[in-house]
């Protein structure tokens, strides 16, 4: 099954935010909140050699989502497309995912009183109504955001870099980051001057903590539970044959004997 | 088509209005909802609607989700070529404009004083007859020329100057002179069009005067100049700011504002001093290039340097590669050239510039602007005639600014002034004057001298505020408007849901108006559909089917191919030097003119558009305020150092007509001689309970300069003084989220 | 054992102390402040940010968890090792601890944007979430602990039938819970394992879980050694120094094989070198090592701080300040702060604290006096000690 993918070109992007309101109107996100944002450069340089660089950042719909293995009830799930989509009927608020995920992507409605996440689930809902693009890469106007299957957009991210490699910096963000991502980006500033978080790893944390909760606790709990009663049955056992003495039995026979008066 | 919703069911529908915020919830509120289950909609129905955005005079096509009754999200139309299926952020934020809930949804009539804000709701009857009654008293005791008529750039506008030119009025305002005064008059002087075409799919050089195309998004154009950016063609921007256009510039040269003109005119030296020019071109269109020669002589590179600040190794490369591009060159007319009082002759060199490339055809070409022939309209008289002189001296003293363009401030002016005589009547609508023309106090004193104000708008905006009855236009969501030609098509505009409230359209609004003031004959249309139907009459194309398709073909516009020119001009040529101007005492080529510069410790105050906003209109869009930036005064960050202020610090910027207090942004990205603030903020009314209290506005310290041959009002022509101010007025937190924490 | 005699063994208990109601109104007060911040939301009440979503509630409930992990530690070694002598401590102990559990999962209730929803970790698993292992581990845990605590409650009401079902499934339950005890202590140090981004690299490491594991072995030991201390003058009765004495020889093995574990991955994971380059974070690293670690592991090694009830009690804090040190830094102090915003607490999450708090010691006091909690311990009359004694206790309290 082909997965989706972005392919956001920072050196198209113009930082008018259509993107964002796009993405706020589509998903009805309240107005004290955002599942989209701009990274910036800002205004980099001495007068008058500046530079300035933007590109709207939002979930990177990692291959193996930390926020996926993380989350407490499963309302966050990698579906068939390879969207991390997000279910806010079965979400508790814990924001264990905002510490899961290394791009610091989910965001929480700090403001309400039964309070959920902000996420972009790469509007799952339009695209399942039959509309080509998610609405932020549908409106763009310089095509800052393109959406495609995910291997086209490696790709076309490859290709740009190839062509004009004095544009770009010899990097596509989301390749490894995370384990590898499904939404790239290209940039003709280091993704650290853009406030990207740097996260070089090839492998998500994900796969660590499968290791602890998946193989760590069972193994901790079955050697607990057989070492426990092993150990039981064998004093039980032992003690049988030559009970010990202990300060206990002294005070209960104390206390017996007193009673007894 | 629209049915009457009584005043009772209404407050029970503005109630589900503020229920649904007072929840903070977002968008939509539920009064469409509300009003279809109470039998009112009946709309288009749910589904995906095309129609035309109005979030800025571009008019993107649109389509619109609607469901349940409600609009819930707006794209763009990739059927129209002013959007190419996508919509700026504004175009975006269109539908919180509709749901906005401080809409204004009944006609008000004022009942306190003037600025208090204070109204009453009224019926349209109540509210249209007391206009009707204002409006003849006026006539009859100071004649027609008493009533002024006031509006910006809109598709109904037709039908308003219906209004005001069958009423007998000579007084019309338009924004224009705020905007493109001088690159319209530069263009009709030189090419005899108002606004040629751009096309960027073969450019190979462009040259930028100013045109923020990234920030003042005009969304196709916005887009194909990307699109040739990318591609590599390279971008010569000329800007005292450096803005999100010039981050994305092969080229940013931070000019001395009010110097484009001595930077243009050393172009033209040296592409005609070496030769580069297109000959044939030259001979075969243009007139007045010997005299256009020998002016440039005199403005080599060498002499533009130290005036504009541009080394002139700079501008002797940029002529050489300018015409080596030669008719794939593009220098941009701009849109708001309205910097300086040489504006217009900036203007008309960069009109030369292109002329004498002979880029027509290729980058540039004639367009008919937004009429075609091939619609029908609907019979009516003809109009009075008129006397009197009009108040912003148009012709009389500007004879070539035309009739429908106006001088806007000149107009405000003469009200203020009483001269040439004292009007008593204001007609404005989709407008807003109040903040949009320079010197917001003198234009409060002219507000102040009238009897009668009347204002079409769709929300409390600060004009208004400050008038005495209010008319509330339905928004472009929820209305028809005439069919526009757009090349060769005609785009239509319609409701997708029906309006809210009272609200109705400006084709309902000034028809019936229009009745009541005796001049029926001028709206002979029963109803929108009706008016529609009559321009689509000679094509024979019915309006269900434009309806469902969003345009109608035009027949025979647009052919490709042979390009047949057609210069409007007196000499039916490209007048690179014009006996018109000339025998009417002005220059008839294009010299140097020397600015005005700002004196010892003043700043040239720069004004421009940001991305998320549309002039004074949508500060009060919670979606567009949502992912602002707050509005702050640009400030060199040495000269801010320089003067002992920090980032964040407040400030207060004074001119010769006024003073306000805002925060500083310190930022490397304007020229030290320069500060910038962006318009729109500071609004006056209260009505507006987003954008009240954010930030102030640079109209009050425009000082108005007019441009005496095109009209255009100078507006990088103030200069300001800044100093620190210790205590901060209490703002409004304005937390943009753009950024995340 | 008749019911008169347990009636009169509470009375040896001091009379009810002034401070319970000191602690009553400070529980009143933090559970109020806790109702507002359901009322407000956590925006308005905590200094919680996106930067920082997890705060000082979330460190008290892991240094809480650790604690608490007294009950399953003396489990252990009362009813599988077969310490029979320290099953004086066990009712004591497994009060506490579930009181210790029931306060966690209060606070995590009030940590939750949906509180409305705290079941559905019970309907919805995610089985590779840390947190789920957590919560359901504890939520399971807090209902065998009451379990074990229940003999007391049908002590004090003379209900026998159920005291003679339970003590003969008692070991199933205790094997149980050390079992679920072991997984959530571990799975505690296992949240920590997906925030790779996040923690310190010296913290930093796949098998936190198994640092978590054994430290919460020391940590319970020395909160059974703390509480028999403050039992003292809370309720004028305590353990045998022979009990804590013997617990005391256990602390050298868990902290040394504690030490080894943070030393080894220390050199494994090639961190050594950040031990002195890591400014702040080293400071935290050695001073959580130090007074944790190394200096009780010295001590407890010495008979003479295990046979004395004062040294005992001083090494015990040692460890237990390095402890919760060590849970404080790797769920606040050592977070990478992105963009430099640092988090402290507010008064409402602080009042919560302490309110939640005194509720435990207020309810762990009313529930001692109430119910037979201390029946195995001895009788300690503040002043006058030596006298009241029988001579053969009195030899156990001394330790001589
Ligand atoms: N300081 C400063 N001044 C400037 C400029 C600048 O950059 N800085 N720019 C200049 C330029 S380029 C221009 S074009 C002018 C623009 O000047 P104006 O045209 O005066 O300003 P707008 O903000 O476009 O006014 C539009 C009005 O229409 C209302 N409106 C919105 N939608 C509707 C609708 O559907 N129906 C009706 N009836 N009303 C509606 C809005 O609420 C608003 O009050 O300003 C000029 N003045
Ligand atoms: N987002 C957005 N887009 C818009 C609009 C909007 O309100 N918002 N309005 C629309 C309208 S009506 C118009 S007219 C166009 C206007 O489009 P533009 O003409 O591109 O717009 P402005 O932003 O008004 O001004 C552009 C720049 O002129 C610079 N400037 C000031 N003085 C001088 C000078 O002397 N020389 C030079 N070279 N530059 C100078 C300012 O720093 C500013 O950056 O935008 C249209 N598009
Ligand atoms: S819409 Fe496109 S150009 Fe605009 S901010 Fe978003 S990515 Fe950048
Ligand atoms: S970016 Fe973060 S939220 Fe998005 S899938 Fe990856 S881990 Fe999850
Ligand atoms: S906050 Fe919601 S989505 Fe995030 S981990 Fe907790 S339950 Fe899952
Ligand atoms: S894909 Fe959809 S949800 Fe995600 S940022 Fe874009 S518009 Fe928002
Ligand atoms: S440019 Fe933007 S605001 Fe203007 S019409 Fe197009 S989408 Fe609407
Ligand atoms: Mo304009």
């Amino acid at each position: 099954m082909a997965k989706y993918g972005f392919l956001i070109d920072a050196s198209r992007c113009i930082d008018c935010r259509a993107c964002l309101v796009a993405c706020s109107v589509e998903n009805n996100v309240p107005m004290t909140h955002t599942r989209i944002w701009m990274k910036e450069t800002g205004v980099t340089g001495e007068f008058p050699d500046l530079e300035r660089y933007t590109a709207p950042y939002h979930c990177m719909h990692c291959v193996d989502p930390s926020c996926v293995s993380a989350c407490t009830v499963g309302a966050l799930q990698v579906n068939k497309d390879g969207i991390v989509t997000y279910d806010n009927d079965r979400c508790i608020g814990c924001r264990y995912c905002m510490y899961a995920c290394p791009f610091e992507v989910p965001h929480f409605e700090w403001d309400k009183q039964l309070a959920l996440i902000n996420k972009c689930d790469l509007c799952v809902n339009r695209l399942e109504e039959g509309q080509a693009e998610p609405a932020c890469a549908a409106t763009c106007p310089t095509d800052a955001i393109q959406f495609g299957k995910r291997e086209d957009m490696l790709a076309l991210a490859h290709e740009r870099i190839k062509n004009e490699p004095n544009r770009y910096i010899d990097h596509v963000f989301g390749e490894h980051e995370n384990g590898g991502t499904s939404t790239f980006y290209i940039s003709p500033v280091p993704f650290e001057k853009l406030g990207f978080p740097t996260t070089h790893r090839e492998e998500s944390p994900a796969e660590f903590n499968r290791m602890t909760t998946e193989e760590g606790t069972p193994i901790i709990a079955g050697s607990v539970l057989t070492g426990m009663t092993g150990i039981y049955l064998a004093l039980e056992h032992l003690q049988k044959k030559n009970p010990v003495h202990t300060i206990e039995k002294d005070l209960e026979t104390v206390d017996s004997k007193k009673e007894k008066e | 088509m629209t049915t009457t919703v009584s005043r009772r069911e209404f407050l029970k529908l503005g109630g589900a209005v503020t229920a649904a915020f007072a929840i903070g919830q977002m968008l939509p509120p539920l009064v469409a909802e509300a009003a279809r289950q109470s039998g009112y909609l009946n709309a288009n129905g749910d589904g995906f609607i095309p129609s035309m955005c109005e979030m800025c005079v571009w008019r993107c096509g649109l389509i619109a989700k609607v469901k349940n009754g409600r609009v819930v999200k707006l794209d763009g139309n990739p059927e129209h070529p002013h959007s190419k299926g996508n919509l700026c952020p504004r175009g975006q934020s269109g539908l919180m404009n509709t749901y906005d809930p401080d809409r204004v949804l009944t006609p008000l009539i004022r009942v306190g004083k003037r600025g208090e804000g204070l109204f009453r709701k009224a019926s349209w009857d109540e509210a249209l007859d007391l206009v009707a009654k204002k409006m003849l008293e006026i006539k009859q005791k100071y004649g027609p020329e008493a009533m002024v008529f006031s509006s910006t750039h809109n598709i109904s506008q037709p039908l308003f100057e219906n209004l005001l030119y069958a009423f007998g009025s000579p007084n019309y305002g338009t924004q224009r002179s705020l905007c493109f005064n001088a690159m319209i008059v530069s263009n009709i002087m030189t090419y005899g069009m108002e606004e040629p075409e751009r096309s960027y799919d073969k450019v190979k050089y462009i040259i930028l005067t100013g045109r923020n195309l990234m920030e003042a998004i005009s969304t196709s154009e916005t887009h194909d100049l990307s699109f040739a950016i990318d591609r590599g063609v390279k971008v010569v921007y000329l800007d005292p700011r450096f803005t999100k256009t010039a981050a994305k510039a092969t080229e940013w040269l931070p000019i001395k504002p009010g110097t484009d003109l001595a930077f243009h005119l050393a172009l033209l030296h040296v592409i005609i001093q070496e030769n580069l020019y297109d000959q044939d071109f030259v001979n075969q269109y243009t007139v007045g290039f010997d005299k256009l020669a020998a002016e440039v002589q005199k403005y080599p590179p060498e002499w533009a340097a130290p005036i504009c600040g541009i080394p002139s190794e700079t501008i002797t490369r940029i002529a050489r590669e300018f015409a080596a591009a030669g008719k794939y060159a593009l220098a941009h007319n701009g849109w708001r050239t309205s910097n300086f009082v040489n504006s217009f002759a900036t203007e008309r060199a960069i009109a030369a510039l292109n002329a004498i490339v002979g880029n027509w055809g290729t980058t540039m070409f004639p367009s008919s602007g937004e009429q075609s022939s091939a619609l029908g309209v609907p019979p009516q008289p003809p109009f009075p005639r008129v006397s009197a002189l009009r108040l912003d001296g148009v012709p009389w003293k500007y004879p070539f600014v035309p009739l429908k363009l106006g001088i806007f401030q000149e107009l405000r002016d003469a009200i203020v002034k009483g001269d040439p005589y004292t009007p008593h009547g204001w007609f404005i609508s989709r407008q807003n004057p109040i903040l949009s023309l320079p010197d917001r106090n003198k234009t409060l004193e002219a507000f102040g001298k009238m009897d009668f104000i009347v204002t079409v708008d769709i929300f409390l905006n600060d004009t208004a505020w400050f008038s005495d009855v209010v008319l509330p236009e339905a928004s472009y969501l929820e209305r028809y408007d005439p069919l526009l030609p757009v090349g060769n098509k005609a785009f239509l505009r319609q409701p997708v849901i029906e309006p809210q409230g009272e609200a109705k359209s400006a084709l309902w609004i000034y028809k019936n108006l229009g009745e009541r003031l005796g001049l029926g004959d001028y709206f002979q249309y029963k109803d929108e559909e009706d008016y529609l139907k009559q321009q689509l009459a000679p094509l024979g194309v019915s309006l269900e089917e434009v309806k469902a398709k969003g345009y109608v073909q035009l027949p025979g516009e647009g052919t490709e191919g042979n390009i047949k020119y057609n210069w409007n001009t007196a000499s039916t040529k490209i007048e690179l030097y014009s006996e018109s101007l000339a025998k009417a005492g002005f220059p008839g080529g294009t010299g140097w003119e020397e600015p005005p510069q700002p004196g010892p410790g003043q700043f040239y105050l720069l004004t421009g558009k940001v991305a998320q906003q549309t002039q004074f209109a949508t500060q009060n869009n919670q979606l567009l305020h949502k992912y602002s930036d707050e509005p702050r005064l640009w400030m060199n960050a040495k000269v801010a150092a320089q003067q002992g202020i920090k980032d964040g610090d407040w400030v207060e910027v004074a001119s010769e007509v006024g003073k306000v207090h805002i925060r500083l942004r310190a930022t490397e990205a304007i020229r030290p001689d320069c500060v910038f603030l962006v318009p729109g903020y500071g609004h006056l009314s209260k009505g507006l309970t987003t954008a009240f209290g954010i930030g102030a506005s640079d109209s009050v310290l425009h000082v108005s300069y007019t441009d005496p041959i095109s009209g255009s009002q100078a507006l990088t022509q103030t200069f300001v003084s800044v100093s620190k101010i210790a205590d901060a007025p209490n703002e409004k937190e304005h937390k943009p989220l753009y950024l995340g924490e | 054992m008749s019911i008169k005699i347990k009636i009169r063994e509470f009375k040896d208990l001091q009379s009810l102390p002034r401070y319970t109601y000191i602690l009553a109104i400070l529980t009143i007060l933090g559970m109020s402040t806790g109702l507002y911040r359901l009322y407000a939301g956590l925006g308005a009440t905590t200094n919680l940010s996106t930067v920082f979503p997890w705060g000082i509630w979330i460190s008290f409930d892991l240094t809480m968890v650790a604690f608490s992990g007294a009950a399953f530690t003396l489990a252990a070694l009362v009813y599988i090792f077969h310490m029979h002598d320290l099953h004086s401590a066990v009712r004591p102990t497994v009060l506490f601890g579930l009181l210790g559990y029931s306060s966690v999962l209060v606070i995590l209730f009030f940590d939750l944007g949906r509180f409305d929803r705290f079941w559905h970790f019970l309907v919805y698993p995610n089985l590779t979430s840390a947190l789920f292992e957590v919560s359901w581990c504890i939520a399971i845990y807090t209902t065998i602990l009451i379990f074990e605590f229940s003999p007391v409650v049908f002590e004090r009401f003379n209900n026998k039938k159920a005291l003679a079902i339970i003590e003969k499934i008692t070991i199933i339950f205790v094997i149980g819970g050390i079992t679920l005890s072991s997984m959530h202590q571990s799975s505690l140090g296992a949240l920590f394992v997906i925030m790779l981004p996040r923690v310190h690299p010296l913290w930093y490491s796949i098998i936190t879980p198994e640092f978590f594991l054994v430290s919460s072995l020391a940590a319970g030991i020395s909160t059974i050694i703390i509480g028999s201390y403050l039992s003292i003058w809370m309720y004028g009765r305590t353990l045998d120094q022979k009990v804590i004495e013997k617990l005391g020889i256990l602390m050298p093995w868990i902290l040394g094989f504690y030490l080894l574990m943070k030393i080894g991955d220390l050199i494994f994971s090639h961190k050594l070198g950040l031990l002195f380059t890591s400014g702040i974070f080293s400071i935290l690293y050695v001073t959580e090592l130090t007074i944790g670690v190394i200096v009780p592991l010295i001590l407890f090694s010495m008979k003479s701080f295990r046979k004395d009830r004062n040294k005992s009690l001083i090494a015990a804090l040692f460890v237990a300040a390095g402890i919760a040190l060590n849970r404080f830094d790797i769920s606040w102090f050592v977070l990478k702060p992105l963009h430099g915003i640092t988090y402290f607490p507010s008064w409402i999450e602080i009042s919560l604290l302490i309110g939640v708090f005194s509720g435990v010691l207020l309810v762990y006091t009313l529930v001692s006096y109430y119910f037979p909690v201390f029946t195995e311990t001895i009788a300690i009359e503040k002043k006058q000690k030596e006298k009241t004694y029988p001579a053969k206790v009195a030899e156990a309290v001394t330790g001589d």
